[in-house]
């Protein structure tokens, strides 16, 4: 029973993505429009920079700080990179619901990292980045890749993605390391 | 004695010879190879040189990476930037790593 817990609040982001293609669907035949595509983009990775500022506060561990010190600058670079693209689109990234789900969801995150310490946070905090990266890049490639209609941004999406996966795999390969 | 002194003359001369033919040889020719980042890859990322050959690496991709020596980070390139590049001169086989994004690994095979 307790397990079902765990495994239900685990992929919280996963589910708001997943709801977003449901209710997106029955609101309007079309889903995202490209200022909403781009909205989502960047705030999924402002969100990520977030959890880093967090572990530069909380870890000791070297691997767990170089590991938030890469996702810091490189989602800073996607940033960088998305707000140059939609500004030469005359693209205004436009807040919707998952914008709003996927806030609401980082500040539970947050407040569980906050009160985490010590061994116990490189856990949470890693663990999360696991969670976090698959269920963006799930997100990326089944809802945003899809819906984006401007070719350039489609393609910048793309781009984006061999980085999440390479993050996922540094993720787990810490993980591996905190595990032993 | 006249003899030796020709011989030695002789000797001599052979060995000037030698020292300057030596010296017209083209020198072993330095190849410059290059190895792409792109999409979170090394492209090649095993490649095979030879000592003193050069290695450009050129980062394509829109995050920053790094080239360093994986076994006792001998040496480093520092993060190249998008469009940025490095060049390696090759002293010996060696594994590497982007201490960016550690999972990123590469290969170079002296032959
Ligand atoms: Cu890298």
């Amino acid at each position: 029973m307790k397990k079902n817990v765990i495994q239900l609040s685990r992929p919280l982001v996963v589910a708001s993505f997943l709801l977003l293609g449901v209710t997106g669907n029955a609101q309007q035949n079309k889903g995202l429009t490209d200022p909403e595509v781009a909205s989502v983009a960047v705030t999924a990775n402002q969100i990520d920079i977030e959890f880093a500022k967090i572990a530069f506060q909380h870890s000791r561990n070297p691997e767990v700080l170089n590991f938030a010190k890469t996702m810091t600058n490189d989602h800073n670079a996607v940033i960088n990179q998305a707000v140059a693209l939609v500004t030469k689109l005359k693209v205004t990234p436009q807040t919707n619901s998952l914008t709003r789900q996927l806030l609401a969801d980082a500040e539970k995150t947050k407040k569980k990292l906050q009160s985490a310490k010590g061994a116990g946070f490189d856990k949470v905090y890693i663990g999360n980045e696991v969670a976090y990266h698959r269920s963006v890049i799930s997100a990326i490639e089944t809802v945003l890749i899809p819906q984006a209609e401007n070719a350039e941004l489609k393609s910048f999406l793309q781009a984006v993605v061999p980085a999440l996966k390479t993050h996922l795999s540094h993720a787990e390969m810490v993980e591996k390391m905190l595990n032993k | 004695m006249k003899q030796l002194a020709y011989s030695s003359g002789v000797v001599t001369g052979i060995i000037l010879l030698l020292l300057m033919w030596t010296a017209c040889q083209p020198a072993p020719r330095v190849r410059e190879l290059t190895v792409e980042i792109a999409q979170m890859q090394f492209v090649p990322a095993d490649i095979t040189v030879h000592k003193g050959d050069k290695i450009r690496f050129v980062n394509h991709d829109m995050v920053a990476h790094d080239i360093t020596e994986e076994t006792s980070k001998k040496w480093s390139s520092s993060p190249l930037q998008l469009g940025q590049s490095w060049t390696l001169e090759v002293t010996g086989s060696a594994n590497y790593y982007c201490s960016i994004h550690e999972v990123m690994k590469g290969k170079i095979r002296v032959e």
